[in-house]
């Protein structure tokens, strides 16, 4: 991947994209093959260097995974506490500081439990930013969410790409996002990602999966099966 | 033959997790004392008064049936040195291990599991943490703490109901209900029961954060999950009570 873009990986549900995305920062571990992430063999790397790896790489869960006994504060310092960032006045700013970012300030003190859906995927995007990775891994971050918080997340995503220069990768179904969000795209199909390509060549393609996948998640129904009545 | 086979698969994950456990126990990473006084609280604190009640009406059935099968003999003045040895040996650690165990072990498969399935335990690790050093090390080490000092009660309040009995229905003293307990035990009985104790604590803490750590299957999975643990630590609290039994008396 070249630094600052957005790669979006695609395909159909239970291809294993997530899979693939926990593979990247080995919270699953691969039974066979190698994974290189700058310049490092990450299938065998030690424990301390697995963890500068994590703190160069951080990951947005498809239901944030918040700390459910933790407020909005504590779990936004978790990173910055495990990799010894800063003393607490510094943490207590940064927490304010990536909160104003994703468009919630002043909610350091509720609980995930007084989150809605949107607000936690925000507050995940804070808590994976904390910290000022590289890369950012999205699972499927619109997944579940209204229209307008669909467009607030999209619209995240390119500005903190924007800003903070931060390289993304994407996992997601939801055609309209991708297309939003994303510099190149790979598809993810019968196992293998031998597609990648830009928006325009996944519009453009001829690879029968991939013009399918596409049509049907930008809302082409020809030939979904389905009658009314 | 597939059950053995998936049994030594799980004896052999849970030695692997104890491994992992103790090493950060006993390095200098184990630091954080607020999780662990935390888990303490939740665990022992919170479990004084099933101990107490289970221990006090145990001793008290106890007190009668011994009596009462003693009188023919005459003997039923010495109901308290059948009873005091039977609770602090046995019945004391065990009882205490099986219903706290059942209380407490099955709350860290829930607590566990639920935070698997949705992706909290990976977030710990995706965030720089090591989930057992924040999750098992401090539940195992409370437990491990805790359970000998709830037995230590559960033993003293176990004697306590079956003295009440014995001074009611056989009509001896306080005092000679005590002069024929501290007649009967010895340190060592007492150390048997608080080394059982300890062993017991282990084994609830460990197999409740293994079932959590594996669970699968959204709520419904933490909900079998929890179900398989309790049954877990009833039978191996009971089968170790036997080899641990065995163990401490080849001594």
């Amino acid at each position: 991947m070249r630094r600052g873009e957005t790669l979006t990986v695609i395909g159909g549900s239970g291809k294993g994209k997530s899979v693939l995305l926990k593979m990247l920062i080995r919270l699953l571990q691969v039974d066979s093959g190698s994974i290189t992430c700058f310049g490092e063999e990450v299938t065998t790397m030690p424990e301390p260097k697995l963890l500068g790896l994590r703190r160069r790489i951080a990951m947005l869960f498809q239901g944030a995974a918040l700390f459910d006994s933790l407020t909005v504060a504590q779990n936004i310092k978790y990173p910055l506490v495990e990799h010894k960032w800063g003393n607490r006045e510094q943490m207590d700013q940064r927490v304010e500081e990536v909160l104003e970012m994703v468009g919630m300030p002043g909610i350091q003190n509720l609980k995930p439990s007084e989150l809605s859906g949107g607000m936690k995927k925000r507050v995940g995007l804070a808590r994976a930013i904390a910290i000022q990775p590289d890369v950012i891994l999205y699972d499927e971050p619109t997944t579940g969410l209204d229209p307008l918080n669909v467009r607030r997340i999209n619209g995240l995503i390119l500005r903190l790409q924007r800003r903070l220069n931060v390289t993304s990768v994407v996992v997601t179904h939801d055609m309209d996002s991708c297309f939003t969000i994303t510099d190149r795209i790979a598809f993810l199909y019968d196992r293998r990602m031998d597609w990648t390509g830009t928006k325009e060549e996944a519009l453009a393609t001829d690879f029968a999966p991939l013009r399918e996948f596409v049509q049907g998640g930008r809302g082409t129904l020809e030939s979904d099966g389905t009658e009314d009545g | 033959m597939s059950a053995a086979i998936k049994l030594l698969g799980h004896i052999g994950a849970v030695t692997r997790l104890s491994g992992r456990t103790f090493k950060i126990v006993f390095s200098r990473r184990f630091v954080d004392r607020s999780l662990l006084s935390a888990q303490m609280d939740q665990a022992g604190i919170g479990s004084w008064s099933i101990a107490v009640l289970t221990a006090l009406f145990t001793g008290a059935v106890m007190a009668i049936q011994f009596a009462d099968g003693l009188e023919p003999y005459g003997a039923s003045l010495y109901t308290g040195k059948m009873v005091s040895l039977g609770i602090v040996r046995e019945l004391g650690p065990t009882l205490t291990a099986v219903l706290v165990g059942g209380r407490v072990g099955a709350g860290f498969t829930a607590e566990i599991g639920s935070m698997n399935v949705t992706e909290q335990v990976d977030a710990i690790s995706a965030l720089g943490a090591d989930p057992i050093e924040k999750l098992v090390a401090p539940r195992v080490l409370a437990c491990i703490i805790m359970l000998p000092l709830l037995t230590l009660l559960a033993d003293f309040v176990g004697c306590f109901g079956a003295m009440l009995v014995v001074m009611t229905d056989v009509g001896v003293t306080a005092t000679f209900f005590i002069e024929q307990v501290l007649e009967t035990l010895v340190v060592a009985d007492l150390l048997h029961g608080l080394a059982k104790a300890t062993f017991f604590g282990y084994f609830i803490a460990i197999v409740g954060c293994y079932v959590g750590l594996n669970t699968r299957g959204g709520t419904e999975g933490v909900g079998r999950s929890t179900t398989d643990t309790v049954v877990a630590i009833s039978i191996t609290v009971l089968v170790s009570n036997f080899l641990l039994t065995k163990l401490f008396l080849s001594f």
